[in-house]
C-alpha cells in the first residue's frame, strides 16, 4: 500500500518536472518577437499543403503578407482548427488565421480584425425544375438546416417573399426534402452546397451568394491589441495596394460558371449499369463522408465519366484486395480504387489511360527523427498489402534493413506508426497528404519516389467499351475543367474552385468526437452494419444447423461411405481458415463457374461450410458420446435404425449436444466480421469505414466490441435458460 | 418337436481373430438351453448372432425358417419374436419405466398408448415391479433395471428369448429375483438361449447345458450328465474352477 503510494507520488512528481520543463519553453519562444500562428490543417483554398508540402493559400499569404507590411515575423502552426482554436484560448499561440467565421459566440472569447473574406448563401433547386428566383417560392415549403447562416438568412425573407420552412437537423435529409419534391428549394452556404452538387445531388444553385458572414483574425479577448491592431493596419494596407486582390485572384481567379458536362452519349455503354469495385477506405481517392455516403476523387471521377458517357455504376466498396480479386474472377466488371498501373497488373487486366500520377512517399510520427531511408536499420515499418507503397518499401527493404509489418487498412498502417510499433510507413503521396490533414499525427520526409500512374482497371480481353468510354470520359473531363475540379475539391491542387472543399472541412473539425458523439453520428450506419450481422448470423446458423446434423448424423451411420463422406467434408472445411474459405468462394468460384455469386449469399454459404463442419464434428460426438448398448436395445426389440435413432439415441445426444450448439452459436456471430473481407457491410466493416472518415480508432473500436458483447451477453443468457429448462 | 432356431457352421472373426470356430446348434420350441463357458470363449458372441446383433463370417442361421445370416432377411421383423436381455440392462435412459416397455409395441405392433400401457402393467406386476410404472430408470436399483429390461423384451411376445449373463452385473442379492422371474418363464414354456454363470440356474432349469470353450462346442447334454458326469477335461477343468471355491 505504501509502496503504492510512493510510486504513484514519485510519478505524480516526474510529471509535474516534466511539465515545468516544457512551459519556460513556450514563454521563451513567444519573447522572441516572432508571433505564433495557428491555423487550419486543410481549409482550401484559404490554408492547405501545396505539393511540395509547403502551406499555402488565401489565410497564409494574406498573413505573410501583413507581417512584411508591418514588420513582424510569423511562424504559421497548422494545428486544425478546433486545436488552434484551443491553444488560443490558453494562450499557447498568439492568433489565429482559419477561415473562421465572426460570431458572437466567438466574440466573446477573442477579439476579431478586420473581416477579410465574405462567405455567402445560396439558394437550390431540383436540377429540373423552373424556379430561378425568390419571387417563385410564395406558398411553397423551402428547406433548411437548424443553425446555419442560410437558415438565418431564409427566416430573415420568409415574410417578404411568402414561403414557409422545414428545419432538419442534416444537410442530407434537407437535399432529400427537395429531390423528392417535398420542398421546392433549400438554402445553404455557397462551399456546402457545391460540394453537395459536385457529389451528384440532383439540384441546381439557381442564385448568386446573398452576404451573410464574414471570415476574421482572432487573438485572445484583452490581450494582444497590438498584435491586432498590426494587422489591421497591415490589412488596410494590402487592399489599398491591391496585394489582397492579387492573393484572392491567386486562388479563386474568375469565379468559373458551373457547367454541366457535355451530355453527347456513348452508345456502346449508354444506359448500361456497370459493377465497379473499389477500396473502403482509400481517402481522398474513396472513404465515406459523414453522411456515410461514397466520395472521393475516384468515386467523383468515375460518376462522372459514367455522366459524361452516359453509362451508369454500381460503385461497391469490397476492400482493395477483394476488389482486385472479384475482377480477376469476373464477379465484378472494372475497379477504380487509387490502383498503380504495374506490368505485374497488366497481365491480367486491362488498364484505362492513366488518370492520376502518384508517388511513395515515407511518413513517421510527428516527434520522429527519422528523416532518412537510411535510419529505418533494424527498425520495423508499416506497409499496407498490395499497395505501390509496400512494392517500393519491399524492394529497399533488403539494402537499408528494416523488416516490414503488413497491414489490410491504411488506419492500422497510420496507428502503427503513430503507437510507436514501426518507425515509419510508405504510402502513395496523396493519400498519406490527406490522412495528415484530416488529423493523422505523422509527417512526410521524404520526395515521392517510384512515381507511378492510377489507371482504372477492367479484366483483360472484356469489357473493352467501358474502358473506351472511361478513356473517353477522362479526356473530355480534362478538357472541361471538371477533372481538375475533382482533384482539386479533395488535394486543393487547383485554385479554381477550391472552395468547395472549404465549408464541409469546418464541419468535420467541428464534429463531436466523445463517445456519446460518435454514436449519435454513426447511429444511422451501425444500426444497418448491427442488422446485416444479425441476419447473417441467423441466416448461416440455420443452413450451418442444418448442415452440421445431417453431416453428423452421416458420420455416426454405420455405413462406411457415410462415415467417410462425413469426415471429409469436416476434414475440409474445418480444416481451411474461414477468411480463405470466404475468399476461395467469393472469387474462386466463380472463377471456376463463370457466374457471380452475391457477397451475402457467399458469406452465408461460408459460415455454413465452416460453422457446419464444427457443428456435424460434435453432433457426430455426441451421438458416439451416447452408450452404444442403448442402439443394441432398440434394434433388439425390432426398432429400425432411423426410429432407433430418433426415440432412443438422439434426445440424449441432443442433450450432450447443447452446450456446443450454443458455443456455436457465439462463435458464429463474431465469425461474420470475417466476412467483412469481402466487402460485407457489417459492424465490422461499418467500424471500418466510420474509422476511415474520422479517425478515431480507439473510440470506434470500442464502440463496436460493446455492441458485439452485448449480443454475446443475450445470446449467453438464452442458452443457460434454455440449458436450465432442459436439465429440469 | 421342431427346431426354433438352427445354427450350421458358424463362424465369426474379427480380422485375424477368430471368435467361433465352427458351432453347430438346434434349439427345440420350448427348450431352456444354457451356454456356460470361460471368458472369452465366444459364447456371448454365440448369442448375439442368434438375432444378428453380430453378423456371421460365414455359416447359417435360421429363425423360425428365415436364414437371419442372409442380408436381404427382414432382420426387424425377426426380431420381433426375439426378445434380448443384456448384461448391462441397456434401459433407455430419456424415458420412464412404462415407455420403455411402450415404445416397441406402440412403434412396430401399431398399439394404442392405453393398449400398451395395459399391457405394461400386467408385465410390470409379473416381475414385481407394479409400483414403479411412472419411475425414472435411473431411480432405480440394478435388480430392478433388469427385470424391467425383462419385461420391456416380453412386450412384444416374442417365442425366444435370449438372455446375456443377467445377472453378472448385479450386486448378490439382487441375483434371486431376476432368476426367479426367469424360472416363472421358463415354466410358461418360453423358448430361451441363456449364457450364465450361474451354475444353479443351469442345473435347476435347463432342458441342455451347452459348454463352448476356445470357439466350439466341446460338450452337451442333460445337466445332470454334464455337472455330474463332465467328459471333456477342459469341462472338468472349469467345473472345478467354479464350483469349488
Amino acid at each position: 500500500m505504501k509502496k503504492w503510494l510512493i510510486r504513484s507520488l514519485g510519478l505524480v512528481a516526474c510529471l509535474l518536472g516534466f511539465l515545468g520543463v516544457m512551459l519556460p519553453n513556450h514563454t521563451a519562444q513567444a519573447a522572441e518577437k516572432t508571433y505564433q500562428i495557428g491555423t487550419d490543417v486543410t481549409y482550401p483554398p484559404f490554408e492547405f499543403a501545396n505539393d511540395q508540402n509547403k502551406y499555402v493559400g488565401i489565410d497564409i499569404d494574406i498573413m505573410n503578407a501583413v507581417a512584411k507590411e508591418e514588420g513582424f515575423k510569423v511562424n504559421i502552426k497548422p494545428l486544425g482548427f478546433n486545436a488552434a482554436v484551443q491553444a488560443l484560448e490558453a494562450s499557447q499561440i498568439d492568433g489565429v488565421i482559419a477561415g473562421m467565421t465572426i460570431t458572437p459566440a466567438r466574440q466573446a472569447k477573442f477579439d476579431f480584425g478586420t473581416p477579410y473574406y465574405k462567405t455567402g448563401v445560396v439558394m437550390a433547386v431540383k436540377k429540373d425544375s423552373n424556379i430561378k428566383g425568390f419571387s417563385q417560392l410564395k406558398g411553397k415549403k423551402v428547406a433548411l438546416k437548424t443553425g446555419t447562416a442560410a437558415a438565418t438568412y431564409a427566416n430573415s425573407i420568409k415574410d417578404k417573399y411568402g414561403f414557409q420552412t422545414v428545419t432538419f437537423d442534416d444537410s442530407n435529409n434537407m437535399y432529400e426534402d427537395v429531390t423528392t419534391g417535398n420542398s421546392v428549394a433549400c438554402f445553404e452556404d455557397q462551399p456546402v452546397m457545391q460540394y453537395g452538387v459536385a457529389q451528384g445531388l440532383d439540384l441546381k444553385i439557381v442564385t448568386k451568394p446573398a452576404n451573410n458572414g464574414n471570415y476574421g483574425f482572432a487573438v485572445q479577448k484583452g490581450k494582444n491589441k497590438a498584435l491586432l491592431a498590426k494587422f489591421n493596419a497591415g490589412f488596410k494596407k494590402i487592399k489599398a495596394n491591391g496585394t489582397y486582390d492579387k492573393i484572392v485572384q491567386k486562388y479563386l481567379g474568375t469565379s468559373s460558371t458551373t457547367s454541366s458536362a457535355s451530355t453527347k452519349k456513348n452508345p456502346k455503354v449508354a444506359d448500361k449499369t456497370f459493377t465497379i469495385g473499389t477500396d473502403v477506405t482509400f481517402p481522398p481517392f474513396e472513404f465515406a463522408n459523414d453522411q456515410n455516403q461514397y466520395v472521393g476523387i475516384d468515386i467523383d471521377l468515375l460518376n462522372a465519366i459514367a455522366e459524361n458517357q452516359g453509362f451508369k455504376v454500381d460503385v461497391k466498396p469490397l476492400g482493395f484486395n477483394a476488389a482486385v480479386q472479384a475482377l480477376d474472377s469476373g464477379q465484378i466488371d472494372g475497379v477504380i480504387a487509387g490502383m498503380s498501373i504495374t506490368n505485374e497488373r497488366k497481365a491480367k487486366f486491362d488498364f484505362s489511360s492513366p488518370y492520376f500520377q502518384s508517388g511513395v512517399v515515407m511518413a513517421v510520427a510527428k516527434d520522429s527523427k527519422v528523416t532518412k531511408l537510411t535510419q529505418l536499420k533494424g527498425k520495423k515499418v508499416a506497409v499496407k498489402t498490395g499497395t505501390a507503397g509496400a512494392d517500393y518499401a519491399n524492394s529497399i527493404k533488403a539494402k537499408y534493413g528494416f523488416k516490414t509489418v503488413t497491414f489490410d487498412d491504411s488506419n492500422n498502417m497510420y496507428q502503427d506508426v503513430e503507437t510507436g510499433n514501426s518507425v515509419a510507413c510508405f504510402e502513395d503521396s496523396p493519400v498519406m497528404r490527406y490522412g495528415i490533414q484530416q488529423g493523422t499525427k505523422l509527417k512526410i520526409v521524404t520526395g515521392p519516389a517510384e512515381k507511378g500512374d492510377y489507371g482504372f482497371a477492367v479484366k483483360k480481353g472484356v469489357n473493352a467499351d467501358l474502358l473506351a468510354a472511361f478513356n473517353t470520359g477522362l479526356a473530355n473531363l480534362k478538357a472541361n475543367g471538371q477533372y481538375d475540379k475533382i482533384t482539386a475539391k479533395y488535394l486543393g491542387k487547383d485554385e479554381q474552385s477550391a472552395t468547395a472543399k472549404a465549408k464541409p472541412a469546418a464541419t468535420q473539425d467541428t464534429e463531436n468526437r466523445s463517445f456519446v458523439g460518435l454514436i449519435k453520428q454513426n447511429k444511422g450506419a451501425l444500426w444497418d452494419g448491427f442488422k446485416e450481422t444479425i441476419w447473417l448470423t441467423i441466416v448461416s446458423i440455420f443452413f450451418a444447423t442444418i448442415f452440421g446434423i445431417v453431416v453428423g448424423l452421416l458420420g455416426a451411420a454405420p455405413s462406411k461411405f457415410g462415415k467417410g463422406v462425413s469426415s471429409t467434408l469436416i476434414y475440409i472445411f474445418r480444416g481451411m481458415p474461414l477468411l480463405v474459405l470466404a475468399l476461395f468462394i467469393y472469387t474462386g468460384i466463380p472463377s471456376l463457374t463463370g457466374s457471380k455469386i452475391p457477397a451475402f449469399i457467399a458469406g452465408v454459404v461460408t459460415l455454413t461450410l465452416n460453422e457446419g463442419a464444427y457443428t456435424a464434428a460434435f453432433v457426430k460426438g455426441g451421438i458416439e458420446a451416447v452408450d452404444s448398448g442403448q442402439m443394441e436395445a432398440a434394434r433388439s426389440l425390432g426398432l429400425p435404425y432411423g426410429k432407433s435413432m430418433r426415440k432412443v439415441i438422439l434426445p440424449q445426444g441432443i442433450r450432450i449436444m447443447i452446450p456446443s450448439f450454443i458455443n456455436q452459436f457465439i462463435i458464429t456471430l463474431k465469425d461474420t466480421s470475417i466476412l467483412s473481407i469481402i466487402g460485407l457491410l457489417e459492424l465490422t466493416q461499418t467500424g471500418k469505414i466510420i474509422i476511415a472518415r474520422n479517425l478515431e480508432g480507439f473510440k470506434v473500436w470500442t464502440i463496436v466490441a460493446f455492441i458485439y458483447l452485448a449480443v454475446i451477453t443475450l445470446l449467453t443468457w438464452l442458452s443457460n435458460w434454455v440449458q436450465r429448462r432442459m436439465d429440469a | 418337436m421342431t427346431s426354433k432356431i438352427k445354427v450350421q457352421d458358424l463362424k465369426k472373426n474379427y480380422g485375424e481373430n477368430h471368435v467361433l470356430k465352427g458351432i453347430d446348434l438346434d434349439v427345440q420350441n420350448n427348450e431352456v438351453v444354457v451356454i456356460i463357458g470361460p471368458s472369452g470363449s465366444g459364447k456371448s458372441t454365440l448369442l448375439r448372432c442368434l438375432n444378428r446383433l453380430e453378423a456371421p463370417s460365414s455359416g447359417s442361421i435360421v429363425v423360425d425358417d428365415v436364414d437371419i445370416s442372409d442380408p436381404k432377411a427382414d432382420i426387424n421383423k425377426v426380431r420381433q419374436n426375439i426378445g434380448m436381455v443384456f448384461q448391462h440392462f441397456n434401459l433407455f435412459n430419456n424415458l420412464s419405466v412404462s415407455e420403455n416397455i411402450t415404445l416397441a409395441p406402440i412403434e412396430l405392433k401399431g398399439e394404442t398408448k392405453e393398449q400398451a400401457q395395459t399391457q405394461a402393467k400386467k408385465l410390470l406386476e409379473t416381475v414385481g415391479l407394479a409400483d414403479k410404472f411412472d419411475a425414472k430408470v435411473q431411480s432405480l436399483s440394478g435388480g430392478q433395471q433388469q427385470r424391467v429390461a425383462i419385461a420391456r423384451a416380453l412386450a412384444m411376445n416374442p417365442d425366444v428369448m435370449l438372455f446375456d449373463e443377467p445377472t453378472s452385473a448385479l450386486d448378490p442379492e439382487m441375483v434371486g429375483d431376476v432368476l426367479g422371474v426367469m424360472k416363472d418363464l421358463a415354466k410358461q414354456g418360453m423358448t430361451m438361449v441363456v449364457v450364465t454363470h450361474e451354475m444353479g440356474f443351469a442345473k435347476e432349469v435347463a432342458d441342455r447345458v451347452i459348454f463352448v470353450d476356445d470357439g466350439k462346442i466341446l460338450e452337451q447334454g442333460k445337466p445332470d450328465a454334464i455337472f455330474s458326469n463332465p467328459q471333456n477335461p477342459r469341462l472338468q477343468d472349469f467345473l472345478n474352477k467354479v464350483l469349488n471355491v
